[in-house]
């Protein structure tokens, strides 16, 4: 504990000493103007945009600098971050409305674009949320990347300006800024992903992430140019105050929502453009962690969130994005429960869990317009309140078990889980603080996963009754709940669990099977020499997990999630304790299922993975291994359903045999006119230099035969077919 | 009588009997001489038609030729004759290093 190689010891002062400065400005600007904290938002994105420009300007001359400015900026942003988010949802300003602030960007004779900031409760806890994981964030990576010499200059730069991007996103005010920090956020992700360029397949993993969400982006582009067509207008404040504009251009609206969930699919990994998120490992996992957690795939999500006003008017959409999320929640998770990868099976988790906010999200909306229709009063949106609170919790459990995951990986320096376990004696605080993420994201009572997960699958099975469908993706969702449980069990007992030095030889655990369909059993010594991370990594885990445990707890503590974060109409608060939400849940027996699915799912991952004395699992997973269908799903699982394998071969099908084909006009036809126009009078050369044979008499004869060819031409062959001179 | 035609036919055996021998002989001597007997046909026509149009410009040309002609020879002995010191030899199909 305390180890602090490779940090200087200023630093761990100047951690605090920028917080204090922070507050400080904070305190100094809300002195002299009395006004919220809100008016300052602008602000947020600026630090760590500034301090992305500082440490490109200074941070060669110190490679240990790179880490502090950024820490600098970040914690002025965070600060001022969670100053906002206590505003609004503790003082309750902006309840239930807005705070904006524009400023004329350009303007032409019929438009002008504003930019400026939209705050509201939903930008409330992104800011809340990106706040305190992007924080947590750098302060761990001063110490993850402290082996990472000058690269760190870069590395610290580039997270900067990704946080900076994701911040700007948050705080826009109009869909075509948000467009240009999701682009720049773009950027920064293929940056951060081949960060480790040199490796081959971080480099292409970063062309993946950034054309695959390309292909998203290209939807949400086209999203933003029906809705400025159709309505004039991108900002949030004109689009969402009038819905009767909306009512009467639902055609558009619908193809407008279409278009801005598809850039959703792009940059949140859902399904079938999920590829690009598991390669994305190849990045630091710090930077995994961010992704993850707080930035990139929880801007997708943001969009949706921030759509919703619109969505509540297409019924199709809504259907859609629920179809989409469910699908990819139980797709996800399926894949996940196979990875042998640690960092592999939380990226499949993310897409799982992004899958479910999806879901509620969808399903909160189209419960809202069903209401409407009918001509019910639609209260408010309990899909909408249980999609944002998911992603609260995702964010900080997720966050959690990224930072553990990468202090584990900092101490074995592997990535593979086989090679770990019995990690619990070396490194009981990241065991612990993942262990307890892992209890949140399964959904165990009381913790933070259980809370959300549980108002999910509600508002899911609200919908059933109506639409038959949604009775489908609550059976999904359910079953994912049970996977999710299942494959984090798994994780935490393949890392933890056992001695730390054994022989692995479990056949199931091992790389999947040779080219000639038979299982390879590995036979591997694994020694142990892991130990604990230092202070600087363990601070955020312990802080990350306090969060991960409780943060469910705010539904129902104070005024309640629901009465902060919400669409329609706010949940009514009674008291400290809303005594009534958990009797709700506590008397529903939806709430007795989703708990008896997880237990379940932690169940068999406990029997099957948890290490015995001699490294081995006590359960023999042999036979998924004998009896054919296990052994053939279990091989799609790990091919992760052959859906990379299936875009290549697209790839090679169109792109290649069109490549191909130019290859070959390019090769035969131009290149050939060329070279047959060389040749030609290379051969016409060849044959005339015959002519200079050195002879006198032959250059004689030859001037005289000229002189007589002309003689002919002129005097005999000209005069009888009449041609003249 | 004689035509302009009798000096055109004669001065075309001329310059014919001259391309012959160009062509045939491989005596540089003998076609330096065959050359001269080309210039000689474009001399008979130049003071034929003098004569024929009464004008003097063409026999002043054939002087002038003449004299051009006999510098020619003078150059053209010369050149054979550090030929012959460089060769040991003025046969023109032995002379055939010039070519491709």
């Amino acid at each position: 504990m305390g180890e602090t190689k490779g940090i200087p010891r200023v630093l761990l002062n100047k951690i605090g000493l920028f917080l204090v400065l922070a507050i400080l400005l904070l305190a100094y600007l809300l002195m002299s103007s009395s006004e919220s904290p809100v008016h300052y938002s602008w602000m947020i994105p600026v630090f760590p945009l500034v301090s992305f420009a500082l440490i490109l300007l200074f941070g060669l001359q110190d490679s240990e600098k790179g880490g502090s400015i950024a820490l600098f900026g970040v914690s002025f942003s965070s600060v001022f971050s969670l100053a906002i988010a206590y505003d609004l949802f503790v003082n309750g300003t902006a309840r239930g409305s807005y705070i904006e602030s524009t400023r004329v960007w350009f303007s032409g004779s019929t438009y002008s674009f504003e930019f400026g900031t939209y705050i509201d409760s939903l930008a409330g806890l992104l800011l809340l949320v990106v706040g305190i994981v992007s924080y947590l964030v750098v302060l761990f990576s001063i110490s993850y990347m402290d082996d990472q010499g000058n690269r760190r200059v870069r590395y610290f730069a580039e997270i900067s300006l990704f946080i900076a991007a994701m911040y700007g996103l948050v705080v826009a005010n109009s869909f075509l800024l948000m467009f240009i920090f999701w682009e720049l956020m773009g950027v920064c992700s293929y940056l951060l992903i081949g960060f480790w360029y040199e490796k081959p397949s971080a480099a292409s993993a970063a062309k993946k992430a950034f054309l695959v969400t390309r292909v998203g982006d290209v939807f949400l582009l086209l999203g933003l140019v029906i809705m400025y067509n159709t309505f004039g207008t991108l900002r949030y404040s004109e689009l969402f105050a009038d819905p009767q504009i909306l009512m009467d251009n639902l055609e558009e609206v619908k193809w407008a929502t279409l278009c801005l969930f598809g850039g959703s699919v792009g940059k949140s990994a859902q399904f079938p453009l999920h590829v690009w998120l598991p390669d994305a490992m190849e990045g630091p996992t710090t930077v995994s962690a961010l992704i993850h957690a707080a930035t990139m795939v929880k801007a997708g999500v943001f969009l949706v969130a921030r759509a919703f006003p619109l969505i509540v008017h297409s019924p199709d959409t809504a259907i859609y994005i629920a179809f989409t999320g469910g699908l990819t929640a139980l797709v996800a998770a399926s894949m996940a429960m196979v990875m042998n990868d640690i960092k592999r099976v939380l990226a499949y988790s993310t897409i799982s869990q992004l899958g479910y906010m999806f879901l509620a999200l969808g399903a909160g909306a189209w419960a809202y317009w069903h209401s409407v229709d009918s001509g019910l009063d639609p209260g408010y949106s309990l899909g909408y309140m249980a999609g944002l609170f998911h992603l609260m919790n995702h964010a900080f459990f997720k966050a959690l078990l990224f930072l553990g995951s990468g202090a584990v990986i900092h101490a074995v320096h592997t990535q593979d889980m086989r090679e770990m376990g019995g990690l619990r004696k070396e490194m009981p605080i990241t065991s612990i603080t993942m262990g307890l993420g892992v209890l949140s994201i399964a959904g165990v009572p009381f913790f933070s996963g259980f809370w959300s997960k549980d108002e999910i699958l509600v508002a899911v099975n609200n919908n059933a009754e109506y639409e038959g469908i949604f009775g489908a993706l609550w059976f999904m969702a359910l079953l994912t709940a049970g996977m999710t449980a299942f494959y984090m069990t798994r994780m935490w007992m393949m890392t933890f669990s056992g001695p730390s030095d054994r022989i692995v030889t479990s056949v199931i655990s091992s790389s999947g099977h040779s080219e000639t369909g038979n299982w390879v059993v590995e036979d591997k010594k694994v020694e142990s020499h892991a130990h604990e991370a230092p202070l600087v990594m363990t601070l955020p885990l312990m802080v990350l997990s306090v969060l991960a445990v409780f943060s469910g707890l705010t539904l129902v503590i104070g005024g309640g999630f629901s009465s902060h974060v919400y669409y329609g109409d706010p949940y009514e608060a009674h008291g400290m304790i809303q005594w009534s939400v958990i009797d709700h849940i506590l008397s529903s027996s939806l709430t007795y299922l989703s708990v008896t699915v997880g237990l379940t799912g932690i169940f068999f991952g406990i029997i099957f993975y948890k290490r015995g004395p001699d490294g081995n699992s006590a359960f023999s997973t042999d036979f998924i291994r004998d009896v054919w269908i296990f052994k053939i799903t279990h091989t799609f699982l790990s091919k992760r359903l052959y859906m990379s394998d299936l875009f290549n071969w697209f790839g090679m099908r169109t792109w290649d045999t069109f490549a191909q084909i130019s290859d070959w006009f390019d090769r035969n036809i131009i290149d050939g006119i060329v070279n047959k126009i060389a040749s030609l009078s290379l051969d016409f050369s060849n044959n005339a230099r015959n002519l200079t044979t050195g002879f006198t008499g032959h250059y004689a004869s030859l001037t005289v035969g000229g002189l007589g060819a002309l003689v002919l031409l002129t005097r005999i062959v000209m005069p009888i077919m009449g041609w003249s001179i | 009588m004689i035509d302009p035609v009798h000096f055109i036919v004669f001065s075309s055996l001329l310059l014919l009997i001259g391309a012959y021998g160009v062509i045939r002989n491989e005596n540089s001597i003998v076609v330096l001489m065959s050359v001269e007997i080309m210039l000689t046909a474009a001399n008979v026509n130049f003071v034929a038609f003098s004569t024929y149009y009464h004008d003097l410009t063409g026999q002043i040309v054939a002087l002038f030729i003449t004299t051009i002609a006999a510098a020619e020879v003078a150059i053209g002995l010369a050149i054979l004759l550090s030929l012959f010191k460089q060769r040991d030899t003025i046969e023109l199909d032995l002379l055939n290093r010039l070519r491709w």
